[in-house]
């Protein structure tokens, strides 16, 4: 029985995993847990494989002949005697797994601690605020007007760490990417200490809130995409820039109907009179690779299906549905593309 | 059948005083319930203190020294007539345990009289901050306390009136007198906690 | 001596006919009102109230089990549509809370109000009455729940209702309110039940059952009260926080206005770790009893299983952070929890090691309440350990919150806690109904429950690891997560199918079941030495005590007690630690009064989601019934006290 759990554990443990396990790590801190999680994994299999094999033994051996065919009753002084000292070194054992854990836990904990108090200046902050249900993403920066927003979408560089700020704004989210750290909750009127990424491999990595905060956290995915440096810094700058101009009438009206309709009150796109702050800032919304916090990919037929009713996609989400004529859709649709 | 040895417990009272009656165990188990609940309630104000900016909080007034006190001293005082009650259930005293009833009860309703003062005195509600929602909890489940011990003694008072009187009754004396040192002592904790707390002293 | 030669107790002592005359009086003090009506109201023996109470926990466990079903159906493919978001909030958290707070809990300490007086050599709990009450209390609670889940207002913000999504901003109507107060329901009934077990325990012991002497199934349960008596309270205090914070505005948990979301989280847990030890420290009493019947050995190491035992209950409430370690809270502080968390790993190995060594060479006859047990070792050992991996915070940041952490907790709660209750009722259904159950059926059902269990959670780990999240209504095709679930989904209906066949073959054995006898399985406590069931006033004589195994140490001339008046409800009184007669009690018998007080208890606590008042209204039917339960009936035929003339 044992022997087809261990099979069972190698099976299920040893796959191929997706870019959101925590045993792909693509990380530093991830890493390290990893390899924490391995040490326990083969230690704690061995303490499994020997209660159970005990327990067998023990199982099919005759009763010792002082026993035989006694009264039920105490186990004869003899037998007890063996028993006493063979538990007693049961129990240190156990103490001495307990204490190595302890110190490896320990251990990794400072590691990865040493890895955030990291004051290397080409740290980067970024503060993620969790909403109902998606995620604000800003980049700081001293000079106020090259700070970037952005939603559900964090892109850090290669091999540099970046330091994350979390703060909510309604109820508790968690914030996690399993391929590059654990988790950490976003609790309201907690400023909580700075939490360290870094991404070893460029690549896309899936996050998911954790903590359970309403109908919706089922979908509240996001997706940290790590660059090469210059990948990311030619990012950086177009984020920088406030939204383009429509090229084409259709697009402009679509704007035009987009800050007149209540959608602006909600949205923000910089560099027009839409100033929401209630969902996602939509200023390059065209550059993101998904909708709707990493729910569905960001093609034209899923943008307008969210716009028409989001409440299909994403049900008690705050967005409501708009109705819209066929040409003002498109329109809007087309005005939305154009924010690159 | 053999014959079998026998254990005759005929002669054995069937009331007896303190840990050896049962009822002394369940009713110890109810303050070590209520104190668990009094004990968390006051590590919370000290968990949301610690936490705090401003604490109490700037609209806050210490209600008076003088008349918390006062209102402690009484409560603390009901503990004597009460003692002397069991006591005098002790004697199977029923003229002693009517007398010392009364007086107890009557310092028992003086004190809700004080507390339903200062109450009254408190510059804020318990929606005004956390702060006055642990004040006004703390405050509200001692009174529901004082309230139910006020009205046992006077349920005592009426058994005496109306009888029959049973000796298990002695019991149920002592033991509500045991309970009532309870509920009076817990609230020397909170008044420590409330009305001397070095912030609040301030705020006169 | 065998115990083919225990008979019944008190039996034969006197002659045949001062038996029967004793019988007869007892029966007549003790009886319980003919009328079926009126004696579902008043009732207060110990043993049906603990049958009512494993019933009424055993439907919660299949309403439970239901809404577990549905889950798992809905999580079976991605983008399932057969349950809304809004459908599966309110199931898994009225699943959570109802296999906590109203099958484990209230099963657990029900069982031990049957079998703790039995076990023990007394006729009644303490405090009869207040047994009564707490099963109302109880009952109120369970059905406030599913009332609320049937008209849409199921809770909907997980069984730990975290703070500010369960606050008056983000849990609009009445959903939490019902939440909270089916906790303040359940805590009051298992706080009574606790002290009257201690008391119980303490002092109604069998003359010659000292301490060293009590049955570990009922030190188990001595513990868990205890555990009971201090955690608890910081639940009934939050939920009552929470329910003001809802109802009348205060602001314990609000962060603007001072308070705090993460007090909510210290002080549920504060009882929420305990809390699982609760659930978890009876079931290692049922392994006791049935190891040591099936092995016919006392359990090796009493001394050690004691000390285990109470290691547990209080290094359990040294633990409660363990949940909190996402939150962000300091790492020594954290370091501390982590300790504490894998120290407790060592009384869980001293308890596995004992038993190891009680089964060692032993031979035991492979019954199926053994096979529970035997299922209890492999999946508990395994939950255990990945609760130690949980206790490493690097580890838990990684899966806190995943399905990994579900998976752990369904191994302890299932394997360590269900899987002996399982084989505990196997084993006292004879006891209880007199009836023996099908061994066949019992293994079919044992093999389908283990394979079934194994199948659905043991996948749950991986699920974890690769990032999924728990509490998540579904989840996308790309996540990958879709084979695994769907296997977890099929083995959650072969699990069913095992608990269908287990209550089919009770349902059986209840018609035409083989005659049980009074000892069936050739046991060691107390309560085998007795009719099954066994009779109102449990024994003829009571009986007294020479060693740990009450039946197996029994001496041809043990001692019985004699001179406990029988028209009246007498029981003796020992004394704590030696159990040497101390005096005789006497108990109450049939009354209204507790069911009134748990109606006025439910008024009051009903009304005050609608209406602050609700408190006051309450506050007088609560009354009356107190005054009448407290007012002398003259029944007992006590000494009356005269007013003494100076
Ligand atoms: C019956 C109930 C039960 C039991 C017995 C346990 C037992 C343990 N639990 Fe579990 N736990 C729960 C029920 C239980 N738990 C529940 C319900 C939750 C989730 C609540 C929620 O979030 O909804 C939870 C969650 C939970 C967490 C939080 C996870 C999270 O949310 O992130 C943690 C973290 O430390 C934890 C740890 C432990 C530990 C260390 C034990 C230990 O007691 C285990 C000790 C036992 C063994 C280790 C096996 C036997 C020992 C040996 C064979 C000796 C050899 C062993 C070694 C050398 C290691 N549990
Ligand atoms: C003692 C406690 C206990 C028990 C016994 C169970 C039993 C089961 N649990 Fe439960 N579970 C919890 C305590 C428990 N659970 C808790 C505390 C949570 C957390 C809630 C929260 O997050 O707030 C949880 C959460 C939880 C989840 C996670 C939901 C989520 O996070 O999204 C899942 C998912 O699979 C699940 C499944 C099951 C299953 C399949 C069973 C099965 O074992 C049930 C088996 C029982 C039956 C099926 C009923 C009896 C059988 C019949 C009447 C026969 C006929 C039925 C069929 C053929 C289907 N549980
Ligand atoms: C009441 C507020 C509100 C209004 C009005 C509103 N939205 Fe939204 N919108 C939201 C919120 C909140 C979200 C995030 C939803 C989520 O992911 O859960 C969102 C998401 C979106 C997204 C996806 C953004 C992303 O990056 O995932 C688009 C595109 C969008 N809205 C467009 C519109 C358009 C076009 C209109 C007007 C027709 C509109 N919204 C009106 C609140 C609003
Ligand atoms: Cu946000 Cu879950
Ligand atoms: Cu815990």
């Amino acid at each position: 029985m044992s022997g087809i759990s261990a099979a069972a554990c190698l099976l299920l443990f040893a796959g191929h995993p997706p870019a959101h396990s925590a045993l792909a790590s693509a990380g530093p801190q991830a890493a390290r847990i990893e390899s924490l999680w391995w040490l326990f994994f083969w230690v704690c299999s061995a303490v499994f494989l020997l209660v159970m094999a005990a327990l067998a033994v023990g199982l099919v051996r005759d009763r010792t002949p002082e026993e035989a065919g006694a009264a039920p009753g105490p186990i004869p002084p003899e037998a007890r005697r063996r028993r006493t000292r063979v538990v007693a070194v049961a129990t240190a054992i156990t103490a001495l797994i307990l204490f190595v854990f302890l110190f490896a836990s320990t251990g990794t904990g400072r590691a990865i601690a040493s890895l955030s108090r990291s004051d290397r200046s080409d740290a980067m902050t970024v503060e993620v605020t969790g909403h109902q249900w998606w995620w604000e993403v800003q980049y700081i920066d001293p000079v106020p007007g090259q700070r970037v927003t952005t939603a559900n979408e964090i892109h850090i560089p290669v091999g540099r760490p970046v330091r994350i700020r979390t703060a909510s704004h309604d109820v508790i989210h968690s914030f996690w990417v399993p391929s590059l750290h654990g988790k950490r909750d976003l609790i309201p009127g907690h400023d909580s200490e700075d939490f360290w990424l870094q991404a070893d491999r460029p690549g896309v990595y899936r996050g998911q809130c954790a903590e359970f905060c309403g109908h919706q956290h089922a979908h509240m995915a996001f997706l940290v995409i790590a660059d090469p440096p210059d990948r990311f810094a030619a990012w950086l700058d177009a984020q920088r820039q406030p939204a383009a101009t429509p090229a084409t009438p259709q697009a402009l009206r679509g704007q035009d109907l987009f800050v007149h309709l209540q959608c602006a009150l909600c949205h923000a796109v910089e560099g027009t009179d839409a100033g929401g702050r209630v969902g996602p800032d939509l200023t390059h919304v065209a550059s993101r690779r998904t909708l709707a916090a990493a729910t569905l990919p960001n093609t034209r037929g899923h943008l307008s299906d969210w716009i028409v009713d989001s409440q299909r996609i994403k049900p008690g989400n705050p967005m409501p549905p708009t109705r819209l004529a066929g040409e003002d859709l498109e329109s809007i649709l087309a005005y939305l593309e154009s924010l690159k | 059948m053999s014959r079998r040895a026998d254990l005759d417990v005929s002669g054995l009272p069937s009331v007896v005083y303190g840990p050896r009656a049962s009822l002394w165990w369940g009713v110890v188990g109810i303050m070590a319930i209520e104190g668990t609940m009094f004990a968390i309630l006051a590590a919370s104000y000290f968990y949301l203190r610690g936490g705090a900016v401003e604490w109490p909080p700037t609209d806050v007034r210490h209600p008076g020294l003088g008349i918390t006190t006062f209102g402690l001293a009484i409560l603390l005082a009901s503990i004597l007539p009460m003692h002397w009650a069991a006591k005098a259930a002790e004697r199977e005293d029923l003229k002693g345990i009517r007398l010392w009833l009364i007086v107890s009860t009557v310092l028992m309703v003086a004190f809700l009289v004080v507390r339903g003062l200062v109450m009254r005195s408190l510059t804020f509600r318990w929606d005004s901050h956390a702060y006055g929602s642990l004040v006004w909890t703390a405050a509200g489940l001692h009174t529901v306390h004082v309230v139910t011990g006020t009205c046992e003694n006077l349920l005592f008072l009426a058994l005496l009136d109306r009888g029959p009187v049973e000796d298990k009754h002695m019991l149920d004396l002592r033991l509500n007198s045991l309970y009532w040192y309870f509920v009076a002592l817990s609230w020397v904790v909170f008044y420590c906690i409330f009305f001397l707390d070095p912030g609040l002293l301030k705020m006169r | 001596m065998s115990i083919a030669e225990v008979d019944d107790i008190g039996q034969g002592w006197a002659g045949e006919d001062a038996d029967a005359e004793e019988r007869r009086r007892l029966e007549k003090t003790w009886k319980v009102p003919s009328n079926p009506l009126r004696a579902w109201f008043t009732n207060v023996d110990h043993k049906d109230l603990g049958k009512r109470y494993v019933v009424t926990a055993l439907v919660f466990f299949v309403l439970g089990g239901i809404e577990a079903f549905l889950m798992r159906l809905q999580l079976a493919r991605p983008e399932s549509r057969l349950i809304g978001p809004d459908r599966y909030g309110q199931l898994f958290t009225v699943h959570g809370s109802t296999m906590m707070f109203l099958f484990a809990v209230p099963i657990m300490l029900g069982l031990g109000t049957y079998l703790v007086p039995l076990m023990i050599g007394t006729r009644n709990l303490a405090f009869p009455r207040l047994n009564a009450f707490s099963y109302w209390v109880y009952l109120a609670g369970g059905l406030l729940l599913y009332v609320g889940l049937f008209t849409n207002t199921g809770p909907d913000a997980g069984w730990f209702a975290y703070v500010p999504l369960s606050g008056p901003g983000f849990s609009p109507g009445k959903r939490v309110d019902i939440w909270a107060q089916m906790i303040t329901f359940t805590e009051i009934s298992s706080l009574a039940v606790a002290v009257n077990l201690i008391t119980t325990i303490f002092k109604h012991r069998a003359p010659g059952m000292s301490l060293n002497r009590i049955p570990l199934y009922v030190w188990s349960l001595l513990v868990t009260s205890f555990m009971v008596v201090f955690a608890m309270p910081a639940v009934m205090l939050s939920s009552l926080m929470l329910a003001m914070d809802r109802l009348v505005d205060t602001h314990f948990f609000n962060p603007a206005e001072g308070g705090d979301a993460l007090l909510w989280q210290h002080l549920f847990w504060f009882f929420g770790h305990p809390e699982v030890y609760i659930i978890f420290i009876p079931a290692l009493g049922i392994v006791s009893s049935i190891l040591s019947a099936f092995t016919r050995r006392e359990v090796f190491g009493y001394l050690a299983m004691v000390m285990s035992l109470v290691a547990t209950g209080f290094i359990g409430f040294g633990l409660w952070v363990h949940h909190m370690f996402a939150t962000g809270l300091p790492q020594l502080g954290t370091s501390f929890f982590t300790a504490a968390s894998m120290m407790i790993a060592i009384p869980s190995g001293i308890q596995i090691f004992c038993w190891t060594a009680t089964l060692w060479g032993s031979r035991p006859r492979l019954k199926t309440p053994l096979l529970y047990v035997l299922g209890f070792f492999f999946i508990f050992v395994i939950g255990g350990l990945t609760g130690v991996m949980l206790a490493s915070v690097p580890l838990d940041l990684q899966v806190h919150d995943t399905f990994f952490v579900v998976a752990h907790f369904h191994y302890v709660l299932i394997g360590g806690s269900v899987f002996p209750l399982l084989g505990g009722l196997f084993f006292w259904f004879p006891k209880m109904t007199g009836r023996r159950l099908s061994e066949g059926m019992g293994k079919l059902s044992f093999w389908l429950v283990f394979i079934g269990f194994n199948l659905t959670f043991f996948p749950m780990h991986q699920l974890g690891l690769d990032g999924m999240p728990r509490r998540i209504y579904t989840y996308l095709p790309e996540t990958g997560w879709g084979t695994l679930n769907l296997l977890a989904t099929v083995g959650a209906g072969i699990l069913g199918l095992g608990l269908l066949v287990f209550f089919v073959n009770a349902a059986q054995a209840l018609r035409h079941g083989e005659a049980a006898g009074n000892d069936p399985w050739g046991a060691d406590t107390l309560e085998w030495a007795i009719a099954s069931p066994p009779p109102s006033y449990n024994f003829l004589r009571l009986p007294t005590v020479a060693g740990r195994s009450a039946l197996w140490s029994r001496r041809e001339d043990q001692a019985e007690v004699t001179g406990l008046r029988s028209d009246r409800r007498e029981v003796l009184v020992t004394n704590l630690l030696d159990a040497e007669p101390d005096h005789r009690d006497v108990l109450p018998g049939p009354t209204i009064w507790p069911f009134i007080l748990g109606l006025g208890v439910a008024v009051t606590f009903i009304t005050a989601i609608f209406t602050p008042w609700g408190v006051l209204i309450g506050a007088v039917p609560c009354a009356v019934a107190l005054v009448a339960w407290f007012w002398p009936r003259g029944d007992m035929d006590r000494e009356v006290v005269m007013e003494k003339r100076s």
